[in-house]
């Protein structure tokens, strides 16, 4: 797997895609804290519970600020990523030396794992700073040990936002095309924002609200306390939702004609 | 006896109902230019994808290198290089970057890129980027691909598809210095058959999925048919003088050609006949079957293309 790993890499950094992908991640915190002095000077203030990120210190949930957006952001770079080597047929240039596909698959999942955390770190490094200039660092309500909660929440926001790629990762292997991919990826990040909703009205379905990723990075406030005891409830969650993704992936994968 | 680089036994590939390959068994060995034909959709690609393990077989094995369980021909697909129809590269990127991607891909170093840029004429192209390139560049360009791994056994499918002639020359120039200067062993398929014949040192024709014949270059010319081809003014005036002479193997192709088939010594008696009757000869003369009417003769005239 290790030469496939090398593969990628030059393809990544020859690549204007995984730039592109860092300029919206980086300009995202910056304009949205310019747009939060603007509001502030327009004589608004700014909460945690609508804006979620208020100061530097809030600016660790820059990932859940923009969980859709950076969802988005990476279905589309994943699709292109993988996509394209089955567009290309460049899929079997390395295929036809032998290696086995459940490497090739887990190689492009790594890519895309180590791809999606330098965009997280990005956007919350360049949010901490943007907010913390302009609104100083301040601090997270009832938070009493800032770092080792700053630790948490970016991990846990980090497989919030993985669990989603590795979606995007299977579906893209499955449809073997990036339109198709982004139609589904599309579909699945916008429906798994919404199934839930409709499982918590039944009585039945109620405990599925709680086995979608998307459930505590769209509707969860990760400053909150009662967010912050589910934390373990949101790593188990991302897991099993990477290894089951990951799973059916490989299995079609494996099981796929490449054209 | 050379060694055995491919050898398939009964490979099967079914869609559906349809039999993409139908008990396809082939043998190729150390130093062949084995050329595979066949028309669209024959199974030339599927039986090459099929022996690259891009495809899974429903029944038949395939032995590489003489390896044929799972394991042993991953290690063995190691040792081949493969372009299938349209040249399978990364627009984005240089030529340099495209074999340095392939290179890592398995797991060699970078000592040949070099060399191989200068032997596909590529080495000028610096930073420009393959999406810029022609077809023929593109062409040159995969076949490079196909040798950064150092493979001993090609899968050339279509090489020259889309060509113009000088790019075809120069594809199959290459293939032969390939073959001469380090002892390749190539599965080439095209629907050019011309040109194939050029190169190829055996055949295996492929009809709806089935191997329908195999055989050596020396074979296919044993087994072409020689006529006499004879252009006239009226093809029908000729026929009483033919069947005058007891020559009953022949066609008349239309009102002004007629082939005369196992009478090949008598070109002078039957063009004396056709003036002596009066009838204008235009052209007379010995033919050779080309690889394509033979092609066309064992599969009931289907196109390649």
């Amino acid at each position: 797997m290790s030469n496939l790993l090398a593969a990628d890499k030059i393809k990544l950094t020859h690549s204007k895609k995984i730039i592109l992908v860092l300029l919206i991640m980086g300009l995202l915190p910056l304009v949205q804290a310019l747009n939060g002095q603007l509001t502030v000077h327009s004589g608004f203030k700014l909460t945690q519970l609508k804006d979620i990120v208020i100061d530097g210190a809030t600016s660790i949930l820059m990932i859940e600020k923009n969980g859709l957006t950076l969802s988005v952001v990476l279905l589309v770079f994943v699709n292109f990523f993988i996509g394209e080597e089955f567009q290309h047929g460049t899929i079997r240039n390395a295929l036809s030396l032998g290696q086995r596909r459940a490497d090739y698959y887990l190689a492009k999942l790594i890519m895309a794992a180590g791809l999606t955390f330098v965009a997280a770190v990005v956007t919350t490094v360049v949010g901490m700073l943007s907010y913390s200039v302009l609104f100083n660092f301040g601090q997270v309500v009832g938070i009493d040990h800032y770092f080792s909660y700053a630790l948490q929440a970016f991990i846990v926001l980090y497989l919030l936002i993985l669990a989603n790629v590795a979606v995007y990762v299977a579906v893209t292997f499955i449809t073997k095309n990036t339109g198709m991919a982004m139609v589904w990826g599309f579909l699945y990040t916008i429906g798994t924002g919404f199934v839930p909703g409709v499982f918590q009205q039944t009585e039945h379905f109620k405990f599925l609200t709680n086995w979608f990723t998307q459930t505590y990075l769209f509707y969860r406030n990760l400053a909150l306390p009662a967010a912050i005891t589910e934390f373990p409830q949101m790593i188990l969650v991302s897991g099993a939702t990477i290894i089951l993704a990951t799973i059916l992936g490989i299995y079609i994968f494996k099981h796929t004609d490449i054209k | 006896m050379t060694e055995i680089i491919l050898k398939t036994t009964g490979v099967t590939k079914k869609y559906g109902q349809h039999k993409a390959l139908a008990d396809v068994s082939i043998e190729i060995r150390r130093g062949m230019i084995y050329g595979l034909i066949g028309e669209n959709g024959a199974g030339k690609s599927t039986f090459m994808r099929a022996i690259m393990g891009l495809i899974e077989t429903d029944t038949g094995t395939i032995e590489l290198f003489g390896q044929h369980d799972t394991k042993g021909l991953q290690q063995a697909r190691r040792k081949m290089g493969q372009s299938i129809e349209m040249p399978a590269l990364y627009p984005e990127l240089t030529a340099r970057e495209n074999l340095q991607v392939q290179a890592a891909n398995g797991g060699v170093d970078e000592t040949e890129i070099e060399r191989l840029l200068t032997m596909m004429n590529l080495a000028t192209t610096g930073r420009k980027h393959v999406k810029n390139f022609s077809l023929g560049m593109r062409q040159r360009l995969a076949i490079a691909v196909t040798l950064v791994t150092n493979p001993e056994f090609l899968i050339l499918d279509e090489p020259t598809n889309g060509l113009d002639p000088a790019g075809i020359a120069e594809i199959r120039e290459i293939i032969l210095q390939l073959v001469n200067e380090r002892g390749l062993t190539v599965l080439i398929s095209s629907h050019l058959l011309n040109e194939l014949s050029l190169v190829a040192t055996h055949y295996g024709i492929l009809h709806h999925g089935r191997l329908i014949r195999e055989l050596s270059k020396e074979q296919i010319a044993q087994e072409s048919q020689q006529y006499i081809e004879i252009e006239l003014a009226d093809a029908q005036a000729a026929i009483p003088i033919l069947d005058q002479m007891q020559i009953a193997d022949y066609t008349v192709v239309d009102a002004q050609h007629i082939n005369v088939y196992q009478h090949n010594q008598a070109v002078a008696q039957i063009n004396r006949a056709l003036v002596l009757a009066d009838i204008a000869v235009t052209r007379i003369g010995v033919t050779q079957q080309q690889l394509e009417d033979y092609f066309l003769n064992l599969t009931g005239g289907e196109q390649l293309v």
